[in-house]
Order: structure tokens, then C-alpha cells, then sequence
């Protein structure tokens, strides 16, 4: 097997949680928890800022193969289907990747940690904020 | 040019080839200013690899990749960028590359990107790949041009690529049933065209229009520049003003007009 290249950023342009981080501020948490973390940082990718578009998470789904894993500046980025996550962490984990999300500090490297992350996106969706 | 034309022929030919090609290109403005910028980027890449400065900037970019590895391109692209981007100079300089026609296509009251982006792609190599995008897909203004600057002869995949503006509306009408940017590729792909621009000439560019980059199967590396600019009044999207870009030239009426305040104090 090819030597794989490290870990590729994934920031975007859509407002998360009604706020919204500028994308160079994405990139240096990227870079400060791929730092702490010992992480082989590749330069990140930046999702459409079309909603419901998946474009380029999708192409970097593609690159697997070739990576380490992803660090997402938040785990509030992927997709609110939650079929549709589930097949991104079964494809992450089927290619021997992890997944990381910067501002969380959450790592997925197995499936056992899927909950943890299910659980953290559930009660975001029905919590209110003050 | 007739007495009712507000616009001069010249400038009126410039701004029809942008809107129906999407993209002018132009002889630099300030030729020797370009060449200043080369020789800077050829010393600062000569510095990285410890390496004498050469006399010929122009052979050093060319040939980088018989000197360089890809593991170790990120740095050098990294030391060059961050030392052009440091120069007092180099801004102003660039924004004088292309200044007639920026302020042709744009106006004259202009804001630009903080730092100017620097690309290495070299012969082969699939590791500085931008796929198939429009800059305002992440967050770009649609009222943005880019200034796209070669410091070396760029043709075929050496070159980057621009979907004309008579089909880019369609292709991004079929996007939303394609899974992925690759895919999008695939699809545009027989009507995508990769701009020839010999060192010395300037390109600025629709950043609406899908565009990327292939690996580069020409035998020298492509060293290119871009930068982007807007009417400073004009409408901002995620790449703000302050955080992404800075004015460069407000006029005194601007001025005048954003500090004036009406009479107050009635009671009636």
C-alpha cells in the first residue's frame, strides 16, 4: 500500500449554529489541533456555501485512500441526515482513517465512539440556546 | 467613440471580451515591476533550498522541480509566499501588473485581498490540485475579479482552466444530481478551455465561471499569483472587508460623503 499523506482540513463557508468563523480562523484551529494532536495537517478543503451541498466533504471521502483521516473544524459540519453520516463513519473507518472534528476535540477512530458523536448531534438539534 | 458614449472604444472592447469570454488578458502595466517580482520569488526559493541566487529567475521557477520534492513543495511555497506577501512593495506592485484594466472591468474605488496567493505545480505531481469550483461557491462575492499573474509561460495543463460563460449556467444547473467536484470535472470537461499566457502578460478573470487545474503534464513548473478585487462598495459575502480585504483606493468624495453628518438638534 502507498504511504499515506496525513490528515486533510475541511472548513466552510455556511454560518454553524447560527454564527459564523472566518474561514482563515477555521484553518488555524485546524492547524493548532492537528499540532497538539501530532497530526500530519493537509491544507483544508471548503465546503459550498450552497445549502444542503456536500460536493467537496464527498471529494475528500474520495481521497481516503490516500489519507490518514479528516479533521473537520466542527462536528457540526456534517451532514443533518443521519443516514447519511452513518455512511460517512462507516466509510471513514472501512479505509483504516479517522475522524476528528477541531472544535469539539472529538475523535472517531472506531465504532465505538459513533454514539458518543450521535448523541452530541441529537441534542444539539432539539437543546435551545439562551 | 460617438459624443453620447460615456465609455472609450478600447474600453468598451475590453469589457465586451470579459463578458463574453470571461477572462481579458493583457501585457503587464508595469512590465519591470513583474520582473521584480519574479526575481524576488527565484531569490526567495534559491534562499529555501540553500542555494545560490541564479541570474536567470525565469530558469530557476522553470526547473524547480529538478530541485525540489513534493514532500518539501508545501515549505517552499509557504517561504515564497509568506516573503513576497512581506515585502512593503509587492502589493502596490502587483495591483499596478493590471491596473488599466481592473479599472475598466471593476472601478476605481477598489478594495484587494490582503495577501496574494502564490501555486507551484509542478510536472506530475497531484498533491496541489484545485478541483472544479467557483471561487463563490466558498464564500467569494460575485462581484470579485480575480488577477491571475504567470511568472513563467503557462499553456494546456500547465495553465488553469475556465468554463465559458455561455455554458456555465447550465453546468451548474445539472450540479446538485453530481455526488462530487471530480464528477462536475467529468462534466465540463469537453468544454473546459486552459488559457495560454506567456510571462509578461496579466489575466483577470470572471471568478463566477468554473475553473481549476490538472496535473501538470508540460515539462516545466507552473509558478502563478492570484489575487482578488472588488468595487469597495459593492456587496461582500464570507470573505469580509477588514478580514479578507483592505480598501487600496477611496476617494476624497467617498470620504467626504462616509464622514458627513446632516444638521441635528430640531425640535419642530
Amino acid at each position: 500500500m502507498a504511504e499515506r499523506a496525513g490528515h486533510r482540513g475541511y472548513i466552510g463557508a455556511r454560518p454553524l449554529n447560527g454564527s459564523r468563523s472566518p474561514q482563515h480562523v477555521q484553518n488555524i484551529v485546524i492547524r493548532d489541533y492537528a499540532r497538539r494532536k501530532n497530526l500530519q495537517y493537509l491544507l483544508s478543503a471548503v465546503e459550498h456555501i450552497m445549502p444542503g451541498s456536500y460536493m467537496v466533504l464527498e471529494d475528500i471521502l474520495d481521497e481516503l485512500p490516500r489519507l490518514n483521516g479528516l479533521i473537520l473544524y466542527s462536528i457540526f459540519m456534517l451532514p443533518p441526515e443521519e443516514a447519511r453520516r452513518r455512511e460517512i463513519y462507516d466509510r471513514v473507518l472501512r479505509e483504516g482513517c479517522d475522524l476528528h472534528a477541531a472544535v469539539e476535540e472529538i475523535t472517531l477512530s472506531s465504532r465505538d465512539g459513533i454514539q458518543a458523536v450521535e448523541d452530541i448531534l441529537l441534542v444539539n438539534k432539539f437543546a435551545t440556546i439562551l | 467613440m460617438t459624443d453620447t458614449d460615456f465609455l472609450q472604444a478600447d474600453e468598451q472592447a475590453l469589457a465586451q471580451r470579459f463578458i463574453d469570454n470571461g477572462f481579458v488578458t493583457t501585457p503587464a502595466d508595469d512590465r519591470a515591476g513583474l520582473d521584480r517580482i519574479q526575481r524576488r520569488a527565484a531569490e526567495l526559493a534559491a534562499d529555501y533550498l540553500k542555494l545560490p541566487h541564479s541570474n536567470d529567475p525565469y530558469a530557476m521557477l522553470d526547473g524547480i522541480h529538478t530541485r525540489v520534492s513534493v514532500d518539501d513543495l508545501n515549505g517552499l511555497r509557504l517561504h515564497v509566499f509568506n516573503g513576497l506577501n512581506a515585502e512593503p512593495w509587492f502589493r502596490p506592485t502587483y495591483f499596478r501588473l493590471a491596473r488599466s484594466t481592473i479599472e475598466t472591468i471593476v472601478g476605481n474605488e477598489l478594495c484587494m485581498q490582503r495577501r496574494v496567493n502564490l501555486s507551484i505545480q509542478m510536472p506530475g505531481d497531484d498533491s496541489s490540485l484545485l478541483a472544479t469550483h467557483s471561487d463563490v461557491w466558498s464564500g467569494d462575492s460575485p462581484f470579485e475579479v480575480v488577477v491571475w499573474v504567470p511568472l513563467v509561460d503557462v499553456h494546456r495543463t500547465k495553465a488553469m482552466y475556465l468554463l465559458p460563460p455561455s455554458l456555465n449556467g447550465d453546468m451548474q444547473d445539472r450540479m446538485a444530481s453530481l455526488r462530487s467536484a471530480e464528477e462536475l470535472y467529468k462534466t465540463i470537461k469537453p468544454h473546459a478551455t486552459f488559457i495560454e499566457i506567456p510571462y509578461g502578460h496579466v489575466m483577470l478573470f470572471n471568478q463566477t465561471l468554473m475553473h481549476g487545474n490538472r496535473i501538470n503534464e508540460e515539462p516545466g513548473t507552473r509558478w502563478s499569483m492570484n489575487c482578488r478585487f472588488k468595487s469597495i462598495m459593492s456587496p461582500y459575502a464570507d470573505k469580509r472587508f477588514g478580514e479578507f480585504f483592505e480598501p487600496i483606493l477611496l476617494r476624497p468624495a467617498t470620504r467626504v460623503g462616509m464622514q458627513y453628518k446632516l444638521p441635528g438638534g430640531f425640535h419642530g
